[in-house]
């Protein structure tokens, strides 16, 4: 249904992020936190709106902003992610000396760019939500603004983002060129036909592809993502890790799930993901073993992730790929929850050497912390087993038993590194003095939150999939 | 029966659990006390499955059936035959070692039993299990709270320890989880319906190809758990770094999962793949029995020598299953609580000396039979259980599973004698230099008589194991249905393997009323 109001929630987003740029002039610095509650609440009425619209598919400018229910899910979704990083960084940008009030403008600017790309179904305009996520992306991670490992992360993810940006311009001039649309519909349509066999369009998918690469950091387009997310303040990592990563892989699902279903030959392109799946699977998890901060173990776990993420949308199963999607979201911000939690005043805890005794002398954040790393791992009964768990038995039915076999080994490698964490926390004496700053009830709001989410999800999760079984029946094909 | 028994000994001891995030860890009498009740109270009611057993049928009993996420993942739960003295055995060592560590756990006391009821649930869980959804879930869940007690209690080698423990079990699991998926699909594709109940899966018929692979992943993920060789090195790193309580549980009960395993699904579900790999699993089998017993000999640390002694009693075990005859596969799963009683018994032992010296090397003892009478009695009654004495229980099960091979082949049952042989071997001279002859450490004769805790739990194994070994009727006459029932599905499957396979390269049809037609022809007992 054509109607202005499909683009309420951007609206919102985008208002709510002005008007907290405005009031950073006028608030005392004392209660900048009065900032963060106008965000939550804008996110509030975000997701609100997203309950509301459900089943509605409004759309406006002629359809290129639709709200179907899959769009609808993961605005809320990742409304929800947004959220829990603004809880996150209510104590940590006055303790880390980050405490401006852009931070949280830029976070709305950067959500409201991921509402125009999973909101979209035409390339051209995904690619200007693409920009807006990015170059507030830059700038959130230049925050520290003394720390040089801040400017230094801002600088790779700007050079290495425009690098995308280009190959991303040039596919779709290129499938523009052959397909004379930038609709996916009408892309993917083309590639029924029998001129679809040249190679113009094909490049130009495969470009297309490896920009959204970069984005979603598939080896081996990966390189910028430990730097950057070591780099830049941890809320906005945890933010890093897991809302462009979400957004992109909605992007690739619109665009491949149609796709294998019409494409006359779509061996070459197959083959390309299959490769940059298995790359990153093991690529990611293998590079996590020799690291030693725990930001940088967190960044190649997120690239091993989309390895995974990768498997689903190859096996042609949206629902598991939504599923881990929101699975991911809750054990990855618990993670850095807990990351974030080991901090004071001017001072985060990083190191693994950081970290020993840690589960005993504070045994709420040891344990939470242990049960999103196993969830990490793909331990049941956890939520992360249960997403694993759908995605692989997807790819197995898809008859991509090789791939399978490949991921399970290479989360095999994966449990190695997650437990590491766990035996410092655990079972180590503690060699270094760790003092923490504990009082922050957001930061544990979080914590159990996403805690929450990860049993939820894992024991008890079929009303979730009930609402992704409607979300994804919005996609063209089911 | 109404009241959900099985769930209540799954998801009480979680509760119990749960509670002690509750209780001050300072606390640690309490904390004990309630610990053991929980353990107790368990064991008391695990014990109405064996009263109201029904031995005449070879369904599984107390079944209790729940829609869960959807997808065939049910909660689906159920004993026969087979896994009804499993859970039973599990439930009776808990108390056991939770008295037996009532000292020697001296830090993080709540920690520690948080974590042993997390895996009295989970291990309870893998055996009743009839989902194999929820039978990984177990499976995989469980090593969770095993990692804790190796890695936070273990001796100093832990972290090393406990990660080969983990490394390798998952290795097998997820490999076993990937073969699940594919059982999973090939089911979809010939119904149209998802599922993961296992007897659905016993319709199936499959090609003997690709039951090859099935069955290897499957045996793999089992084999490691037994554990077979060549996969057994995790074992005497895990036993010998791990508390106590924690190595009793693993010699007792978790190494019987493998086992377990190939009897619940391995081999049902695969039974051309079985014959093919028979022989094979055998000579491993024999290699381990031999391999086992042998460095069991040389051993230097009392610890691993219980622990390679398992390898060589648990490959006898696998000897007996592969056998695939009424009385191995008894005399194999009665062995299996044998051995559960006798080993974990050893290891309650190895820890008592341990507590009052703390070294386990041989060559630190000698003569504690002087300081130790009562103990010195309860040592030897164990030691010659798990040598196989007639009398005890030991004797029952080896003899059942040696006439089983013998059955089957004879070489093979000549030469898994040998098992015995080396048992009385390296289990006496460990007894003759650790119990007998001259004292040679001054700190020996310091070292007092079990008291009364120790013999609270040392007591009610040693009855067990006279028991077992003099009347062992009301125990064996439970698993007949449920053995031979399990032994006619794989020998009855393989006629209409081979028939259906011939001129058919499909995966799979569902054969049920293929089964229907053939025992209208053949023969009058319903499958």
């Amino acid at each position: 249904m054509n109607s202005f109001l499909a683009l309420l929630p951007l609206l919102i987003i985008f208002s709510a992020s002005l008007l907290v740029l405005i009031l950073e002039v006028f608030v005392k610095k004392e209660n900048k936190n009065y900032l963060a509650y106008i965000s939550l609440l804008s996110l509030a009425a975000c997701g609100f709106i997203c309950v509301m619209f459900w089943n509605k598919a409004y759309s406006y400018f002629s359809g290129n902003l639709l709200l179907d229910n899959l769009s609808l899910f993961l605005i809320f979704l990742l409304a929800l992610a947004t959220g829990f990083v603004i809880l996150l960084s209510m104590k940590y940008i006055s303790l880390q000396d980050t405490n401006y009030g852009e931070f949280y403008a830029l976070l709305l600017l950067a959500f409201s760019g991921v509402i125009i790309m999973v909101s979209s179904s035409d390339i051209l305009v995904i690619f200007l939500g693409l920009e807006v996520l990015s170059i507030s992306s830059y700038a959130l991670a230049a925050l520290r603004r003394k720390d040089e490992k801040s400017s230094e992360a801002a600088i790779k993810y700007f050079l290495l983002g425009s690098f995308a940006t280009a190959f991303l311009i040039y596919g779709l001039a290129l499938l523009w060129g052959s397909t004379l649309s930038t609709n996916i519909s009408s892309i993917i349509q083309y590639f029924e036909s029998e001129a679809s066999l040249s190679l113009m369009a094909l490049i130009g998918l495969g470009l297309v592809t490896i920009g959204f690469g970069f984005k979603i950091a598939l080896v081996p387009f990966h390189m910028w993502t430990p730097d950057v997310y070591q780099g830049a303040p941890t809320p906005v990592t945890a933010f890093f890790s897991v809302i462009p990563k979400a957004a992109g892989f909605t992007i690739l699902l619109r665009i491949f799930y149609p796709y294998w279903k019409v494409a006359l030959d779509s061996q070459a392109i197959f083959w390309l993901l299959w490769i940059l799946s298995v790359l990153t699977m093991v690529v990611g998890n293998l590079l996590a073993l020799r690291q030693t901060n725990l930001k940088r173990i967190l960044a190649y776990s997120s690239i091993a992730h989309a390895g995974y993420l990768l498997v689903a949308i190859l096996a042609q199963d949206a629902s598991s790929l939504v599923f881990y999607l929101t699975v991911y979201l809750f054990m990855n911000i618990g993670a850095f929850a807990a990351v974030i939690a080991l901090s004071k005043k001017d001072k985060e805890y990083l190191e693994l050497e950081d970290y020993a005794g840690i589960g005993f002398k504070y045994p709420w954040i040891g344990a939470t912390f242990s049960i999103f790393l196993l969830s990490l791992a793909g331990l049941p009964p956890t939520g992360g087993f249960l997403a694993k768990f759908f995605v692989f038995s997807a790819a197995v039915k898809q008859d991509l038993v090789p791939l399978v076999i490949i991921g399970v080994l290479a989360s095999l490698i994966s449990v190695f590194y997650y437990l590491r964490i766990i035996v410092y926390m655990y079972m180590r004496e503690p060699s270094r003095e760790v003092e923490i700053h504990m009082e922050n009830p957001a930061l544990f709001l979080v914590l159990f939150l996403c805690l929450y989410g990860v049993f939820q999800l894992g024991l008890f999760p079929r009303n979730v999939l009930i609402l992704i079984e409607q979300a994804v029946r919005s996609l063209p094909f089911l | 029966m109404n009241f959900p028994i099985l769930s209540f000994l799954i998801f009480f001891p979680l509760a119990g659990a749960f509670l002690f995030i509750f209780i001050h860890r300072d606390k640690h009498n309490l904390l004990r006390f309630l610990a053991l009740g929980i353990a107790l109270i368990t064991f008391i009611f695990s014990l109405s499955l064996y009263f109201n057993f029904n031995a005449q049928t070879p369904d599984p009993q107390f079944v209790e059936k729940a829609a869960w996420i959807g997808y065939g993942i049910q909660y689906h739960v159920g004993i026969d035959g087979i896994s009804l003295f499993l859970v039973i055995l599990t439930t009776f060592l808990m108390p056991i070692v939770l008295l037996s560590s009532w000292t020697h756990i001296q830090k993080r006391i709540k920690e520690y039993l948080i974590f042993m009821l997390l895996l009295e649930t989970g291990i309870i869980g893998v055996f009743v299990s009839l989902n194999l959804f929820l039978f990984y879930v177990f499976w995989e869940a469980m090593l969770i709270p095993m990692y804790f007690l190796i890695g936070i209690w273990g001796g100093k080698r832990r972290i090393y320890a406990t990660f080969k423990f983990v490394l390798f079990t998952m290795l097998g699991s997820l490999l076993m989880l990937v073969a699940i998926f594919f059982l999973y699909s090939m089911y979809y594709k010939a119904t149209g319906t998802y599922s993961f109940n296992l007897f659905d899966y016993h319709n199936l018929i499959l090609n003997p190809n690709i039951q090859i692979w099935l069955f290897l992943a499957f045996a793999l993920a089992f084999a490691i758990k037994v554990p077979m060789f060549p996969f057994h090195t995790w074992l005497p790193d895990a036993h010998v770094e791990a508390p106590t309580a924690v190595s009793v549980i693993l010699a007792a009960v978790l190494l019987k999962m493998g086992a377990y395993g190939f009897l619940r699904f391995a081999i049902p579900l695969f039974p051309n793949a079985v014959m093919k790999f028979l022989p094979y699993l055998a000579v491993l089998c024999l290699i381990g029995i031999i391999y086992g017993g042998l460095m069991a000999l040389i051993q230097k640390d009392i610890k691993s020598l219980v622990a390679y002694s398992s390898v060589s009693h648990m490959g006898l075990i696998m000897l007996a299953v592969f056998a695939l005859n009424f009385e191995a596969v008894e005399g194999a799963i009665y062995q299996m609580i044998n051995h559960g009683l006798s080993t974990g018994a050893l290891f309650l032992i190895v820890g008592i000396l341990y507590e009052r010296s703390h070294t386990r090397l041989i060559k630190d003892y000698g003569g504690v039979s002087k300081q130790m009478p009562v103990f010195s009695a309860f040592f030897l009654i164990c030691l010659l259980s798990s040598v196989g004495l007639p009398g005890l229980n030991g004797f029952v099960g080896e003899v059942l599973c040696l006439f089983g091979v013998f059955k089957a082949n004879k070489l093979l049952a000549i030469l898994g004698v040998s098992t015995v042989i080396l048992a009385a071997g390296y289990l006496l001279w460990m007894f003759q230099r650790v119990m007998q002859g001259p004292i040679k450490n001054e700190k020996i004769l310091s070292f007092k008589d079990i008291n009364k805790r120790e013999l609270c739990y040392l007591l009610p194994i040693v009855i067990m194991i006279f028991w077992m070994g003099i009347y062992p009727k009301p125990f064996l006459r439970k698993m007949d249905t449920s053995v031979s029932h399990l032994l006619d599905r794989v020998n009855k499957k393989t006629v209409y393997f081979t028939e259906a396979q011939k001129d058919n390269d499909l995966p799979l049809i569902i054969e049920e009323e293929l089964i229907q037609e053939k025992n209208d022809e053949k023969e009058e007992k319903p499958i």
